[in-house]
């Protein structure tokens, strides 16, 4: 089954784009979930400033910067699912997962074209709205020259990947153990601190830094936040690019070797 | 009075059972509720420790602030739970809340013992930790009024929090979409409130203290508590108003609640 040839580009477009529409359907959610990740910003924004204090910049980041971040973090809490993902756990504990294991496309690129899908519409309608208001009430820093804009959707669209590996690997616990929730929620978390999207990850200790750097959660989020930020140039720059491109790569790849072990105990099970 | 404590106690009974059902599972959540409360703060601390100070307040007197919250709003959560917008609108839409009308027992026990999660347990022990913390950093020159003062203070901020789950709630019965932006007010307000209220911009600290009296909950209890002065120049009874700011927060919510059902109409699914 897991033949992942069998999925063409336009197919994947065509589930990807369905995704985008359906994501746009709950408006109302989406301008109250808005309200929400505004609020959130202004508050962190608040804490990063005082903790600055009188200080001009600290770690090449200064009040400007802080509170960019404050609202970048915020904007990409819907388009990398930030707080959780549980939909193919879903699947897989209602039993639904076995007969989308049958349709004669492959199942890893299925959900992938989906995500795409979802995050895409999450990036316009939270995060993109989230940066126009944003700019509408502080003094934000934003990139001039093409040259970052372009870096910063190459490391966007790295992130989402990296992301979206980890995540699809943490849901296909859900077959193995009936406690994936658990699990998943205990990964989420760990996500969150280590990727930068509590406080930045320039502020943590340098002992803790390097920690993070063994993991794929800094490619997530701390890099295209810096990317956008204009503090990682040249050498630096193409480095953190390539690593997370690196990390898409073996998280995806993993992804397909689990995979392929949880259908084949399924099919053991006669699930 | 005595009826409705033993059918309360029953309804959470049974929740306590079933989730103890799977010791494992529930070992995990229970850990990952705490590493919720473990990454937040020390996030926070970490960083807290390279600059010093946040807005003239050292770490162990923001750890007063957060640990107090920590623990009031988990244990909120615990009671109050039922409430909660999304489990409760998701009771309206599929139609179960018409199933608990049926039943003779009042409606509004029954939703404030329908999602009793013991898992949140968890945070409430963050909570003691963090406050320990506090308490090892920033010794309190305790009075016996302090501590007969101190579980007030917890409880003004259970019934606060409490009743903006309840007006949440009962905002699902005209509209299920868009009650998230309830969770500025109870998530957070609960988050503006673990920091002091001096790092706020004027317009936002005025209207957490005179429209919605989140700061004279934590703020203002723990000024008095820390012997800090207040930056602000309000009456000294501002510290001691938090249960009764609680109390009426928590008093007006009921009151709408009621209002609610009166007027709800079954969606017929």
């Amino acid at each position: 089954m897991s033949s992942a040839s069998s999925m063409t580009p336009i197919l994947f477009a065509e589930i990807a784009r369905r995704s985008v529409r359906r994501h746009f359907a709950y408006r109302a959610a989406a301008v109250a979930g808005l309200v929400t990740n505004v609020f959130f910003g202004l508050l962190r924004a608040s804490v990063l400033l005082a903790l600055l204090g009188d200080r001009g910049s600290v770690d090449g980041l200064d009040a400007k910067a802080l509170v960019t971040y404050t609202g970048l973090t915020q904007a990409m809490i819907t388009y990398l699912s930030i707080f959780g993902w549980y939909d193919l756990m879903n699947t897989v504990s209602r039993g639904e997962v076995a007969s989308d294991l049958l349709r004669p496309v492959s199942f890893l690129g299925f959900w992938l074209a989906q995500d795409v899908g979802r995050a895409v519409a999450g990036l316009v309608l939270r995060g993109a709205t989230l940066m126009a208001i944003y700019a509408l009430l502080f003094d934000i820093f934003v990139p001039t020259d093409l040259r970052a804009w372009a870096a910063l959707l190459l490391s966007l669209g790295l992130a989402l990947l990296v992301s979206f590996g980890f995540r699809f690997l943490v849901n296909l616990a859900a077959f193995w153990s009936p406690d994936a929730r658990g699990i998943g929620r205990f990964a989420f978390t760990l996500g969150m601190f280590l990727s930068g999207f509590l406080m930045p990850l320039r502020f943590f200790p340098e002992w803790l830094q390097t920690a993070a750097k063994f993991t794929p959660f800094p490619s997530m989020l701390n890099t295209p936040v810096e990317v956008y930020l204009g503090v990682l140039k040249g050498r630096d720059l193409t480095l953190a690019l390539l690593t997370q491109a690196l990390w898409a790569a073996a998280l995806l790849l993993l992804a397909r070797l689990v995979l392929s072990r949880a259908t084949r105990k399924l099919v053991l099970q006669g699930g | 009075m005595r009826h409705a404590w033993s059918t309360y106690r029953r309804l959470i009974g049974a929740q306590v059972r079933s989730q103890l059902q799977y010791r494992v599972s529930f070992a995990l959540d229970v850990l990952s509720t705490m590493m919720f409360t473990a990454t937040e703060f020390g996030a926070f601390a970490l960083v807290l420790n390279r600059f010093g100070s946040v807005g003239g307040w050292s770490l162990g007197e923001v750890a007063f602030l957060y640990g107090l919250v920590e623990i009031s709003f988990a244990s909120m959560d615990m009671l109050f739970g039922g409430f909660d917008a999304p489990s409760f609108g998701q009771q309206i839409r599929k139609g179960t809340l018409d199933q608990l009308l049926l039943r003779p027992v009042s409606l509004t026990l029954q939703v404030f013992g329908s999602d009793f999660a013991l898992r949140r347990l968890g945070r409430v022990a963050s909570g003691v930790v963090v406050f320990g913390f506090a308490l090892a950093l920033s010794p309190i020159d305790w009075t016996l009024f302090k501590v007969l003062y101190l579980p007030l203070v917890a409880l003004g901020m259970i019934l606060f929090f409490g009743g903006v789950f309840v007006i949440g709630g009962t905002l699902t019965f005209w509209t299920v979409e868009g009650t998230e932006a309830v969770n500025v007010l109870t998530y957070g307000g609960s988050n503006l409130i673990v920091y002091p209220m001096s790092i706020y911009e004027e317009w936002l600290r005025r209207l957490f203290t005179f429209v919605i009296p989140a700061a004279f909950l934590n703020y203002y209890p723990a000024l008095y508590f820390l012997d800090k002065p207040d930056p602000f120049g309000l009456p000294e009874f501002a510290s001691f108003v938090a249960p009764l700011a609680g109390g009426l927060v928590f008093l007006a919510a009921l009151l709408f609640w009621r209002f609610g059902l009166k007027h709800y109409q079954s969606t017929g699914t």
